[in-house]
């Protein structure tokens, strides 16, 4: 069977798997479930910036608080409905992503993570600053979604959460086996040579960011209306680490890693809860750790033990 | 009363930027040293401050309390340059990155474990009671933090220029190949420049402590600290602490004229413009390369 046909089925299986497990599991664990998923949207994103395109973002947590605030602000305001306010938040989420990306295209590096750092931190602010329309500190209760004026259930949400995500994941398969995605590989490997072979490098870094951006969106509207409150706190400097944490601890440029990534790392908390916490120590520990000791993450030992498949993750990006 | 007024704002702008100036000297130091950048370095400051709680609740005085913050910063500085950094050095820049920030995380989560999150109050050494000179009142504890920022940045100046060690380390930052073959131990430099770095952001704690009281987010200066470093343009020690002192002026008097909105977001505002009109700071050398 052909590669692209092979994924969209293994993609459909998968969705059905989730829908089903979905209608099995109890509320809490079916919601557990959806937030997991939300963080393999946001993950998958980040990794086409950072593990593909070798762009360091410190910021990603921001362009998910771009498209939760936009998409409920939409909501609220002009009175969308969530299935076009969150890719509308989305779209904002990516516009953002490319006027960051317009300076960013210059930086590399150290530098570039300043500047990341520095987007966050004026993120952060103008959400609390501008508390009359954000709720500033005190947070955002967003709309709950409807569906042809009937308010949707939580497992209509997860349903939603569900297809969104295998539909992202889908999608960025198919990016990063695409043109698109061979031009991430080629300036992440080497700016020089894939500027010498006729890629603008610039457009390519420009087009990672806001495309990451999106992703990013995506992930805040959908978390919005999953969780019903926002607020600035759940989109700091902590979460854009935790998703770095995903997407290193799955294996950096690795879609199947992501997913894994932010799936495994998702149920931490709730594993912890006895001694909840420490759960700020372990995540910067695990980190720590699997930076020092599994730099090329889950997805290389994956293709370790499984050899046939002969595929490396690459090089971490510099 | 106008001029006097203004002289007042541009003290207390010098005060807030002498910690600031501190925190990016912390995060030059072991930059130029070894191209680390430290994200967690705010965090030492955090530590210095929870040393000095714990020292003087054992009633010592500050005179003995600061030493000991100082060298116990040192300490802390070669343990983790020892144990985390130097497996990492080599590896590209997104791993340092995350790393240090890591470790900073892992820091700040474990105080935060400790003593929670309540901020404890200290009195500074000279107390509050503000001098009154010449129309003026300054506070003891920001003359104080001044005094400091200025004897710590000759002293780091000096051991640069004069000082065995300081012209090795220049020489590794130069060329580590050639330094190497000249007899200097790479490793050697790279241990004095984070010692001495984490002893600055103990100290710079130690500083802060009671003009902020001490409790786990005191990291959070570090991000003020980098829009310092990256004006004084990240390789020069005076830039570093020019960079600082011009953040709290930058801050102080953005806060009186255009609200606190602004105050917040103008060190952020400029290190955007910064990175993208002038990365290797006002005072660095250009050493960006553009593909």
């Amino acid at each position: 069977m052909q590669t692209s046909k092979r994924v969209l089925l293994r993609c459909a299986v998968a969705a059905c798997a989730l829908l089903a497990i979905g209608a099995g599991a109890g509320s809490y664990p079916a919601y557990l479930i959806s937030l997991a998923m939300v963080n393999v949207i946001a993950a998958v994103g980040l990794n086409l910036l950072v593990g593909n395109s070798g762009q360091i973002s410190l910021c990603h947590s921001s362009f998910m608080a771009v498209g939760a605030y936009s998409s409920s602000l939409l909501a609220s305001t002009v009175g969308l409905p969530f299935w076009a306010s969150i890719p509308a938040g989305a779209l904002v989420a990516a516009i953002v992503g490319a006027l960051l990306g317009l300076p960013a295209r210059r930086l590399s590096g150290i530098y570039l993570a300043l500047a990341t750092l520095g987007f966050l931190q004026i993120v952060q602010i103008i959400i609390e600053e501008f508390s009359d329309i954000t709720g500033g500190v005190r947070g955002l209760n967003t709309a709950k979604p409807a569906l042809l004026g009937t308010p949707l259930t939580s497992y209509g949400i997860y349903c939603a959460v569900t297809v969104v995500c295998v539909a992202a994941v889908w999608l960025a398969i198919n990016i990063k086996r695409s043109r698109i995605g061979r031009e991430f590989d080629a300036v992440r490997l080497s700016p020089h040579a894939a500027q010498a072979l006729g890629i603008s490098v610039a457009r390519v870094k420009l087009t990672a960011f806001s495309l990451s951006a999106g992703y990013a969106g995506l992930a805040g509207g959908l978390f919005a209306i999953l969780v019903g409150f926002i607020d600035p706190n759940e989109f700091g400097i902590g979460s854009s680490l935790k998703q770095l944490t995903y997407i290193v601890v799955g294996g950096l440029g690795s879609i199947g890693g992501s997913v894994v990534g932010a799936a495994l790392l998702s149920g931490l908390p709730e594993l912890l809860r006895p001694i909840k916490e420490y759960t700020d120590f372990a995540a910067a520990l695990i980190l720590l750790a699997a930076l020092l000791f599994m730099p090329h993450g889950l997805a290389a030992a994956w293709h370790r033990v499984t050899p046939k498949r002969g595929k490396t993750t690459g090089d971490v990006p510099a | 009363m106008q001029a006097s007024f203004y002289l007042q704002l541009a003290i207390a702008g010098i005060s807030v930027g002498s910690v600031y100036a501190l925190i990016a000297l912390s995060i030059v130091v072991p930059f130029k040293a070894s191209g680390v950048l430290n994200f967690g370095q705010g965090e030492l400051a955090t530590l210095g401050a929870y040393a000095a709680l714990v020292l003087s609740q054992y009633g010592l005085p500050y005179y003995v309390v600061a030493p000991v913050v100082i060298v116990s910063g040192a300490v802390i500085g070669l343990v983790m340059e020892r144990v985390l950094i130097r497996p990492i050095i080599k590896a590209p820049a997104f791993t340092v990155v995350i790393a240090t920030f890591a470790i900073g995380l892992a820091i700040k989560s474990a105080i935060a474990l400790h003593w929670g999150d309540t901020p404890f109050s200290v009195e500074g050494p000279f107390g509050d009671e503000p001098i009154v000179a010449g129309g003026l009142r300054l506070n003891p504890t920001s003359l104080w933090i001044v005094f400091c920022a200025v004897a710590i940045t000759a002293l780091v100046g000096c051991f640069f220029k004069y000082a065995r060690p300081g012209k090795a380390m220049r020489a590794v930052s130069i060329n580590p190949e050639a330094a190497t073959l000249m007899g200097i131990k790479v490793n050697g430099s790279y241990r004095w420049a984070w010692a001495i770095s984490s002893s600055i952001g103990a100290l710079a704690g130690l500083l802060v402590a009671p003009v902020v009281g001490i409790n786990p987010e005191i990291g959070g200066l570090i991000l003020r600290g980098l829009v310092a470093a990256v004006l004084g343009g990240f390789s020069s020690v005076y830039g570093a602490v020019i960079g600082g002192i011009a953040v709290g002026l930058l801050e102080t008097f953005a806060a009186v004229g255009l609200g606190g909105t602004v105050k917040n977001l103008a060190p952020f505002l400029v290190l955007l413009l910064l990175l993208v009109f002038r990365p290797y700071g006002l005072f660095g050398s250009r050493e960006i390369h553009r593909v």
